[in-house]
């Protein structure tokens, strides 16, 4: 079937797109092919390992609950209902696997000022585009100022903008309304902001 | 100013606008200052980001072997009580070794094993409310729910 969609466009001239080749690599994985299981692992696994390392703070961490993910996402490839969503799928099941993660270690570290968040705006520097470079100083201060984030807007946050996802399916993800998701995003940006402004040049 | 909205400049960076909305939204970057820093802002965390992305480390989670080798475990599988006859055999079991306990008890007691109606049924009636104990099924019914729950995978390690 992946074979005959593959010829099909090849006669109609248009290259198979990315999304075209992950469609076809999970239809594979969900008849049982574990090569095509395996190259779905090696192309989610970075951004999945990423963002509970993210949530978690902590490597090793992340490095079993990413295992726990895909053991979970095998199990039920079957129950994915929109095949073109498996990103925010396997960050929807790293999610829940953070939670129950957190709540087996009775971890619960909120770090949070709403009301300093809603009057940083005005005072932030302009980046120049040196400030684009993310060294390793600053990589750390970054990872520093997320870990600041209350926990559930940084997961927002980071579907957003490390993931990609659009905001309807971190809706989805985090169990929130649309308009929840993008107030909680656009808090956690100026919280970031303020957090990293003494290292961004231009006007103070 | 109404038309200063953060979401649609990200969502503009995102490619996620239509041609229109694209052409609107630049329009209006052109002519306004708080939105030129605030899209400065944004490209500025787009590209953090991608280059944290590309750092991410090689590590033994992101080995297809070790993954294989957690799906080759043995599932332990939930406990599901088997149908027909063989369904109570714990409890017949568990019937059978009070039946052996009651008449070791008595003989050591050196009293003769009840033959007459009334104290035999006495004591029947005692074991059947031991084989009437709920817990194995409260027991079964967790069991199954957990299995559901984890799907034949080990709970993440308390660290």
């Amino acid at each position: 079937m992946a074979l005959l969609s593959a010829v099909k466009m090849v006669l109609a001239g248009a290259p198979p797109s990315d999304m075209d080749r992950e469609r076809a690599l999970l239809r594979r994985a969900r008849a049982g092919d574990p090569a095509a299981f395996r190259t779905l692992f090696e192309r989610h696994s970075p951004g999945v390992w990423r963002f509970l390392r993210d949530l978690l703070r902590d490597e090793a961490a992340a490095d079993e609950a990413t295992q726990e993910t895909f053991v979970r996402a095998h199990g039920r490839l079957g129950a994915l209902r929109d095949q073109d969503r498996l990103g925010a799928w396997l960050l929807g099941i790293a999610r829940h696997v953070y939670l129950e993660s957190r709540r087996s270690r009775g971890v619960h570290v909120d770090v949070d000022d709403e009301e300093h968040a809603s009057r940083v705006e005005a005072v932030l520097p302009t980046p120049t585009p040196e400030d684009l470079l993310l060294d390793r100083e600053l990589e750390g201060l970054l990872a520093d100022a997320l870990g600041m984030l209350r926990e559930e807007r940084r997961a927002a946050l980071l579907l957003r903008i490390d993931h990609g996802l659009p905001y309807e399916e971190i809706s989805s993800v985090m169990g929130w309304s649309l308009q929840k998701v993008k107030n909680e995003i656009h808090r956690a940006r100026l919280q970031l902001r303020e957090q990293l402004a003494a290292h961004v040049g231009g006007r103070p | 100013m109404s038309a200063c909205r953060e979401g649609e400049l990200d969502a503009l960076l995102a490619g996620e606008l239509s041609p229109e909305d694209a052409a609107r939204v630049d329009a209006h970057v052109d002519t306004c200052p708080a939105c030129r820093h605030a899209l400065t802002w944004l490209r500025l965390e787009r590209g953090w980001m991608a280059q944290r992305a590309r750092r991410t480390p090689a590590r033994p989670a992101l080995s297809f072997s070790a993954l294989e080798a957690r799906l080759a475990r043995p599932a332990i599988p939930p406990w599901v009580p088997l149908p027909g006859s063989w369904a109570n055999w714990g409890k017949m079991m568990m019937a059978a070794a009070a039946t052996v306990a009651f008449v070791g008890l008595s003989l050591m007691q050196g009293g003769p094993v009840p033959l007459g109606d009334e104290p035999r049924g006495r004591d029947v009636r005692m074991l059947g409310e031991a084989c009437e104990d709920p817990s194995g099924e409260a027991v079964a019914a967790l069991e199954a729910a957990l299995g559901a729950c984890l799907v034949a995978s080990p709970v993440i390690s308390s660290r």
